[in-house]
């Protein structure tokens, strides 16, 4: 297994109800096997993950991406600074 | 001059914005244009769904926002290879109306070779890939703010 730490912004972070959680994924887990994890284990973030945005390592990453060992991941909306 | 020793601030702060300050740490002795862009905190908003704000609440994923605002300079200096000092800042934390809420500053040895386009470049950029949101607090109720960009590979 793969532990890999998560962090949630926004609204992402109000419906997971915490900033941070660690995870273990299987070592090939990609971006959209996460996805699929993450809807099936968290019911409240099934409906935003169909327009999150997630990061590895602090780069956008994409659905066919596969996590690397230890990763720091993230999931938030589309941004809104400024 | 090379370019490395131009000024490249990129930075998250909960601090007020001293533009003075800012607008210091970018200018040389060769120096002679700055366009600098700062937005604000709309307490009234008339355009599309008027409305009144009483307070933004701005969050930012600090270490991943900093790197993409080097990365919003770095391409500015791409496409603007004259450009001299270039200030990216973001204030975060709540923010009342009127107060400034961010910073884009180019400055260059004069007015007509791209300041204004590289600034505004900058606060087009920082608004579609660094990783900032706002909560809108008004009489009415709390929102996040969420955007429309979605990144692409390399972004």
């Amino acid at each position: 297994m793969n532990r890999v730490k998560l962090l949630f912004f926004a609204t992402l972070r109000d419906r997971a109800g915490t900033r941070s959680m660690e995870l273990d994924i299987p070592v090939d887990l990609t971006i959209q096997g996460l996805k699929d994890k993450i809807s099936n284990e968290f019911p409240n973030l099934k409906e935003s993950m169909s327009s999150v945005l997630i990061t590895i390592n602090r780069e956008y990453a994409f659905d066919e991406a596969v996590i690397p060992l230890n990763a720091e991941l993230a999931m938030f909306p589309p941004v809104s600074g400024g | 001059m090379s370019t490395e020793n131009f000024p490249t601030i990129f930075s998250i702060t909960e601090e007020e914005l001293d533009l003075n300050e800012l607008l210091a740490q970018i200018t040389l002795t060769s120096t002679g244009a700055a366009a600098i862009f700062t937005g604000m905190v709309r307490g009234e908003t008339k355009r599309g769904d008027a409305h009144d704000t009483e307070y933004l609440e701005y969050e930012a994923y600090v270490p991943m926002a900093e790197a993409k605002m080097k990365q919003v300079a770095d391409e500015i200096r791409e496409r603007w290879p004259v450009i001299e000092g270039i200030a990216v800042v973001q204030r975060i934390g709540k923010l009342f109306p009127k107060t400034p809420t961010v910073l884009i500053a180019c400055t260059a040895a004069h007015r007509d070779i791209g300041v204004f386009d590289a600034a505004r470049y900058g606060i087009d950029r920082l608004k579609e890939i660094v990783p900032v949101w706002k909560k809108e607090v008004s009489p009415s109720g709390e929102f996040w703010v969420e955007g429309d960009y979605f990144p692409k590979a390399g972004e």
